[in-house]
């Protein structure tokens, strides 16, 4: 970084996640990394869902409206949904979310999605930790974000 | 080449036995050269209809509005409506039929091959003719293009070109289809009515204009700022008149989940309940509001929206809107090999998966 007050405005920003994370599995992924004392980073704000399937595009728009810097959204392995399909419908939609984000120029990185079971507290951990390394770099989203 | 009289007769036809109540299709209007929507009830009007590169409307419109009268009246008419439809307009039926929005039955396709051609784009036409007014506009037919008044040279770009003449100067002029035809003409998969009770005119399947989804290609090749930088210009001047939601075929929801203004509220409605309608969207026209408008409405277009252009023509303020759905459009082409309004029996896009779909973007 070449601006001195750029560099501080990075190390002081702590980027905000919404996570949207599947009851029967994610949810619980990451109650077991509470429960396992896994240190990770405190940046998400968890939201539980009956399943990944349920997230309405909306909801992802509406969090980066309201200054989401970045929008996890967490689900059951594919096969594994309590639904049976929930995920697979899932992965389709937020896919074509996904590309209509990047299409209006919204950093690829601010959307992700990831496969998380309900023993995986580990990986749910790391990938939080990752998306907030990732935003990190990116700084505060502003794209989206309404004036209020 | 489609012969006029051919539509005017089936149309006549069709009133006279009583197969249908009514026949949507197009009029000469008031507007220039432009033919307007028009809904003829009597054998009489059938001589009215015309065909030419000037009917822009998606009709399909006119059908969904047809069925929202028929759910208010306490005496509905229930024959069936015959229809004009081009190449997009009968795929726009493809999706209401694929949606249950009416039955098969209760439409007769009477379906307009667009051949080699399609519509102007008014915008192109006018800046074309450097703001003279067209007084008439026909389809020219590749071999007859004999050159009127010997201005134009008679390049035709290889495929149809359009008649123009303008008021005050009645010669005709040749311009090749490619610089006056609509974006979506020149993107065209299906010009021919796949969907129909009958079809005037030929399939032209070698249309040299653009390759499908040229444009979003074209806007997908600039850097993500650049791609901002032009988006957030657009969503900026919007201006909320929902111009491109009113002439959408597909957008029929009597609730807009971006409108607050079209909840249902009814005499039983509690002063509580419209206080906590949860408001996705507010209605003030500002960046991050229209953003979340014109998003929501392409992701609820998505393997849906069969790129009619309308949004984008309607559009006062000339947003772009066809670019957001056909990327959609693309992707749902390439990634899911899901066409819309292209098999009424199929599943809808997002309420159908296979094993294949992209999944390395999840971690």
């Amino acid at each position: 970084m070449s601006n001195p007050s750029q560099t501080t405005e990075v190390q002081d920003f702590e980027p905000r996640i919404v996570a949207f994370l599947c009851k029967w599995c994610s949810s619980a992924g990451s109650d077991l990394a509470g429960v396992s004392r896994i240190q990770y980073s405190a940046n998400a704000t968890p939201i539980t869902i009956p399943c990944s399937g349920s997230v309405s595009p909306m909801y992802i728009l509406s969090a980066f409206n309201k200054g989401a810097d970045g929008v996890l959204i967490s689900g059951c392995h594919p096969g594994d949904c309590h639904y049976m399909e929930g995920n697979y419908l899932a992965r389709r939609k937020l896919y074509l979310v996904k590309e209509l984000l990047q299409f209006i120029g919204l950093e690829s990185d601010r959307f992700r999605m990831s496969w998380v079971s309900a023993a995986e507290g580990a990986k749910f951990a790391e990938v939080v930790d990752e998306f907030v390394e990732d935003l990190r770099v990116l700084g505060p989203q502003n794209r989206l974000k309404a004036e209020r | 080449m489609v012969n006029v009289e051919e539509i005017r007769d089936y149309a006549a036809g069709l009133l006279e036995k009583g197969e249908v109540k009514s026949v949507l299709g197009f009029r000469r209007g008031s507007a220039s050269a432009f033919a307007e929507p028009c809904t003829i009830t009597n054998v009489g009007e059938a001589a009215s209809l015309v065909w030419d590169p000037t009917c822009l409307n998606n009709l399909a419109l006119y059908l969904v509005k047809d069925r929202k009268q028929q759910a208010v009246s306490k005496t509905p008419d229930t024959r069936p409506v015959g229809i004009v439809a081009k190449g997009c307009d009968s795929r726009a039926i493809g999706v209401l039929l694929q949606e249950n929005y009416f039955k098969r039955e209760d439409v007769v396709v009477i379906g307009v091959s667009c051949e080699g051609t399609g519509v102007v784009d008014p915008r192109k036409l006018s800046a074309k003719l450097k703001g003279r007014t067209a007084s008439r506009v026909t389809f020219a037919v590749q071999g007859s293009t004999s050159v009127a008044g010997g201005r134009t040279p008679g390049a035709t770009d290889g495929a149809d070109g359009i008649n123009v003449s303008v008021y005050g100067d009645e010669t005709e002029t040749v311009i090749p289809a490619r610089e006056v035809l609509a974006d979506r003409c020149l993107e065209c998969r299906a010009a021919a009515p796949a969907l129909n009770d009958v079809v005037f005119g030929n399939t032209v399947e070698a249309r040299d204009f653009n390759e499908p989804f040229h444009a979003a290609k074209e806007a997908e090749r600039l850097s993500e700022d650049e791609r901002w930088a032009t988006w957030e210009r657009h969503f900026d001047r919007c201006l909320r008149c929902f111009a491109c939601r009113a002439v959408c075929p597909m957008c029929y929801c009597p609730e807009c989940v971006v409108d607050s203004t079209t909840f249902v509220v009814t005499l039983g409605t509690s002063a509580e309940e419209k206080a906590n309608r949860i408001r996705w969207c507010e209605r003030s026209a500002n960046t991050s509001e229209s953003a979340v408008y014109h998003l929501t409405r392409a992701i609820h277009l998505a393997g849906r929206c069969i790129d009619c252009g309308e949004c984008e023509r309607v559009c006062p303020v000339n947003i772009p809107l066809r670019l957001l759905n056909t990327k959609l459009e693309k992707e749902a082409f390439e990634m899911f090999e899901y066409q819309a309004g292209h098999d009424i029996e199929q599943a809808s896009l997002l309420s159908s998966f296979r094993d294949e779909d992209p999944n390395s973007f999840i971690r």
